[in-house]
């Protein structure tokens, strides 16, 4: 049995194949990720990195290759579950953030429970929770697009920590943040390690 | 269940997100909405009082022809009209336009033998005795009478005569009695001066409507100086009207329907990137194809329903609040006779499905097809992109 909590198996990634602008972003990588670490990818500009944890987090489908998690091939599992599977175990941050610049810290926070059965009470509830452990609070209604960077990367990252994920995907998240924040956010995500995760 | 109100939830808010391009093509899609619920619920109206209008007439109405002029038909006539097998009954009619020099208006003067067939139409009563009349609601309201007020009219010696109003003709056919003024045979005859043994024309009924056109020919044969007219050719004059206006109705129809064509076709060839990031963002972190197809259906039906809502309203009071004051000219050009034009009001729940069906759909469908087209590819590529 493996022991990892999620693999990639010989994972090719082809961006725009057969076309001139072919660009083979991933060649044959294989890595496991234990539970309940910190596992750290390193790599110059253009390496692949992004392109290696969308696939690792089913944003998108390798080109060859499988991806288990928990042992169970996620490749070629149709969209439906592939979102399920997205939904319940990742949480993750962008390297672009990726945040509505014109909706308000908090619905950016809590758009990933919009499409779910949680409660409105509850949802607000964990808004508020978490917008006090990120220094948010009181920034609620503000809009992203008039956050400083680093205030736009702790709503990423408490968007990211909303569904309580059992794995946090961060891509260069501390690009945008000072010394100190980047300190703060590492501390963090070991904190949270150590708290359990899987 | 839950979970759909909350989409509704942020949908709303994505929409108040982009407070003045929601309010834009809402208000554009209003425009829209009014023109076409106006002209469709005009047609409507319109078919329906034409409706009325052949219902009540006869089916065969003989005219006296002097010189090619309309002119008074002696009794004589009717004597024997009625002799030629086939002909029910024959009623002659007393009537004739009058002009109200004081409200500027025309109105039509019809005689009355107090049991004639528009009664079911009637508040009140008809006029039985002289002194007394019957309106339309439209010569009510000009007149600034109803029952049981007065009505003064200047007759043929030129002399004012007061009338007593007894009954008020209900607004079911506006068109048909609007501008009719009721007053017993005897009356219209003194009125208008008329000389003993004459009537304005002859209403005829035929046994077999099929024989309409031979009675028809009857009539003309035995009274070389008759005009008869069928039921076929009153229904013919009113389809000429009819026609020539729903020829203007289908020019503003369709620049209408064109408007609205461009406005989806803006919608579905114009998703902006924004949308697109949007869509891919919200797929990344963690909602479903069909959760985001949802939110856009949900957006593109709060959007159409409101317009549409208030499109039919806006068209609603424009026709038959303010007497459809953009499309008068339409009317007015056919129609001198009618001294206040009101119609009916009267809503159809076909029609209100079918303008539904014709604003809604297409603009849901333009705001969720596009967005589909964005949602099922890979959230990394919407957003690389
Ligand atoms: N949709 C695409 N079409 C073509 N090429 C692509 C596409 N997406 C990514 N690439 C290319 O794939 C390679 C890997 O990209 P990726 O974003 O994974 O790198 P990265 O290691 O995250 O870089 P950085 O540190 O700059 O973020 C790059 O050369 C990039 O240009
Ligand atoms: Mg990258």
């Amino acid at each position: 049995m493996d022991k990892a909590y999620i693999s990639a198996r010989n994972v090719r990634k082809v961006y725009n194949p057969g076309k001139p602008d072919e660009m083979v972003a991933l060649h044959d990588i294989s890595v496991d990720i234990p539970r309940g670490g910190m596992t750290i990818l390193k790599g110059p500009s253009g390496s692949g990195k992004t392109s290696l944890l969308s696939a690792i987090a089913c944003m998108s489908r390798p080109t060859e290759g499988r991806i288990l998690i928990e042992g169970r091939d996620v490749v070629k599992l149709p969209e439906r579950f592939l979102t399920d599977v997205r939904r319940s175990t990742f949480g993750f941050v962008f390297q672009q953030f990726h945040l509505i610049r014109n909706l308000s810290v908090r619905d950016n926070i809590l758009l990933p429970l919009y499409p779910t059965a949680v409660m409105p009470s509850a949802m607000k509830k964990k808004s508020v929770e978490i917008m006090a452990r990120f220094s948010l609070a009181g920034k609620e209604n503000l809009k992203v697009k008039n956050l400083s960077g680093g205030e736009q990367q702790r709503v990423a990252i408490a968007r990211a920590l909303i569904n309580d994920p059992k794995v946090i995907v961060a891509d260069e998240p501390t690009a945008h943040l000072d010394r100190k924040l980047a300190a703060e956010f590492m501390d963090m995500l070991t904190s949270l390690c150590a708290e359990g995760g899987p | 269940m839950i979970k759909h109100l909350k989409i509704i939830d942020y949908a709303l808010t994505s929409l108040g997100r982009r407070k003045y391009k929601s309010l834009a093509i809402i208000t554009a899609f209003t425009v829209v909405v009014s023109a076409l619920a106006s002209i469709l619920l005009f047609s409507r109206a319109l078919q329906t009082e034409a409706a009325y209008i052949l219902d009540s007439a006869p089916d065969l109405i003989v005219q006296r022809t002097v010189g090619g002029r309309h002119d008074l038909i002696p009794l004589e006539y009717s004597e024997k009209i009625k002799k030629i097998p086939g002909i029910g009954t024959v009623s002659e009619r007393y009537w004739g336009y009058y002009y109200d020099p004081l409200t500027r208006a025309n109105y039509t003067i019809l005689g009355t033998d107090g049991n004639e067939t528009p009664l079911e139409l009637l508040e009140g009563r008809l006029p039985a005795a002289a002194g007394e009349c019957a309106v339309g609601a439209g010569v009510a309201a000009i007149k600034r009478t109803g029952a049981g007020g007065e009505l003064i009219l200047v007759d043929s010696s030129n002399t004012g005569v007061l009338y007593e109003v007894v009954g008020v003709f209900r607004a079911d056919s506006s068109l048909l009695t609007n501008d009719l003024i009721l007053l017993p045979n005897e009356v219209v005859v003194d009125f208008f001066g008329y000389p003993p043994g004459m009537a304005t024309d002859v209403a005829v009924q035929v046994y077999n409507k099929n024989e309409l056109q031979t009675a028809a020919a009857k009539v003309k044969r035995l009274l070389p100086d008759s005009r008869p007219i069928t039921k076929a050719e009153i229904v013919r004059t009113y389809e000429m009207v009819f026609n020539w206006r729903s020829g203007m109705m289908m020019t503003v129809f369709s620049a209408a329907v064109i408007a609205f064509c461009i406005l989806a076709w803006d919608k579905a060839t114009g998703i902006s990137a924004d949308e697109k990031q949007e869509i891919g963002i919200l797929k990344a972190i963690g909602w479903d194809t069909s959760e985001v197809l949802a939110l856009k259906f949900w957006e593109g039906l709060i959007i159409s329903l409101t317009s549409f809502l208030l499109g039919t309203l806006a068209g609603y009071l424009h026709i038959f609040v303010f007497n459809a004051f953009l499309l008068a000219p339409v009317i007015k050009g056919w129609s001198v006779v009618f001294p206040d034009f009101h119609l009916t009001p009267h809503l159809d729940p076909y029609l209100v499905f079918t303008l539904a069906f014709l604003t809604v759909t297409p603009y849901v469908a333009s705001t969720v097809i596009p967005a589909w087209k964005a949602a099922i590819t890979d959230p990394e590529t919407i957003m690389r992109g």
